[in-house]
């Protein structure tokens, strides 16, 4: 009798152990290095979810890589949303803090992007909802960098930081610094 | 060291070096390499376990602040240490009134400390009271706005706009520092700005 509850209360004490150890390491390693996540909608076709509704792709996201929030032009990342702060948003970052934007439904033509926001676009332009309708966004709201597509197994691949062409800035912060015309 | 002679002595003689060398390898190892080398990765899963302890607790439950600044007076002077929650913004119950620490919006890597003046949908009057020609303007949906209890020395939402909810990092409710003020911190002083009609 006696050992029988020596061993319940040994395992009662390992397991707690255990718990108060494994649950905020995996917590903090979720919050701080990177975690998985299913995009839905279709405003970063055809990157992402070309197959619309049927299928999701499961993104890889990567906290790590925006600690120091550090992103360049092109990257895919996720924010949250500045209109729902339940939400968080998935798209293409187009343009950083200085740079000069054509935009493409905003209110404004030409928009300049304050000090620490960035400008950021969904690839599948007239569905998406992004800066063209919220304006530049503060860099404090991004959450991760979307690095690789983990799911579907034939959609695995590595997420290019590629930035369309006719999107980049007209004006960018590195041409206003070394001052041409 | 070395010998010459024939090839069976030199052979030998590798033989007892290596043997010594293994030998002193194996007590280096028992005795101290061991220790030490345990004793470094016990202090590495103890700090990454406590840093971990304390990353969920900064994040989710709150934490000690310190505010430097004017632009809370009366309220909060410079360089008072105050206790933050951080359970309001994860569970969406900020309310008009509350001192919140918020993400700066020119600049994630500081911090703010201002209170809510008003919730999305609100109309804030962004002109002076006393002035003749009164502007209101919409907080818009997502976005509250922010101001300093020191309207005449903050840079708040009156200078930058009104701050996304999703920078806003925890709410101050307590005092701690200086003793002499400790406490539950003060409505503000500001009456006339919380009007929405």
């Amino acid at each position: 009798m006696a050992q029988s509850q020596g061993w319940v209360r040994r395992y009662f004490k390992a397991f707690c152990k255990g718990f108060f150890v494994a649950v905020p390491v995996a917590v903090t390693f979720l919050d701080r290095v990177a975690c998985v996540a299913r995009v839905e909608g279709a405003s970063m076709q055809p990157s992402l979810n070309p197959g619309g509704s049927q299928s999701s792709d499961v993104v890889l996201l990567n906290h790590w890589k925006v600690r120091n929030f550090e992103v360049q032009r092109g990257d895919v990342v996720s924010l949250v949303s500045p209109k729902n702060p339940e939400q968080k948003i998935i798209k293409r970052v187009i343009a950083l803090e200085g740079d000069i934007v054509k935009t493409m439904g905003h209110k404004n033509r030409y928009v300049k992007v304050p000090r620490g926001h960035i400008w950021v676009e969904g690839d599948h332009h007239g569905h998406s909802f992004d800066s063209n309708s919220f304006g530049p966004v503060s860099l404090g709201l991004l959450h991760a960098h979307a690095t690789h597509i983990l799911w579907p197994p034939e959609r695995w691949q590595k997420l290019e930081s590629v930035l369309p062409p006719e999107r980049s800035p007209v004006q960018s912060e590195e041409d206003c610094l070394q001052g041409s015309p | 060291m070395f010998f010459s002679g024939s090839p069976v002595n030199t052979a030998k003689i590798q033989c007892i070096v290596v043997k010594t060398y293994g030998q002193w390898w194996q007590s280096l190892h028992r005795t101290m390499l061991r220790g030490v080398l345990g004793k470094t990765f016990r202090l590495v899963g103890y700090t990454i376990q406590y840093g971990c302890i304390a990353h969920c607790a900064f994040e989710y439950v709150g934490g000690v602040l310190m505010c430097s600044g004017p632009s809370m007076e009366p309220t909060i002077q410079n360089s008072d240490i105050v206790f933050a929650e951080n359970l309001s913004r994860h569970f969406y119950g900020i309310q008009r009134g509350d001192i919140v620490v918020a993400k700066s919006p020119s600049d994630p890597k500081s911090n703010i400390c201002k209170r809510v003046i008003g919730l999305e949908g609100d109309k804030i009057l962004t002109s002076s009271p006393a002035g003749f020609f009164k502007s209101h303007s919409y907080v818009p949906k997502g976005h509250v706005w922010l101001e300093g209890d020191n309207l005449q020395n903050s840079t708040d939402s009156r200078y930058y706009g009104p701050v996304p909810y999703g920078l806003i990092r925890g709410r101050i409710f307590l005092k701690i520092w200086p003793l002499n003020d400790f406490g539950f911190l003060r409505n503000s002083p500001n009456g006339h700005r919380f009007s929405d009609e």
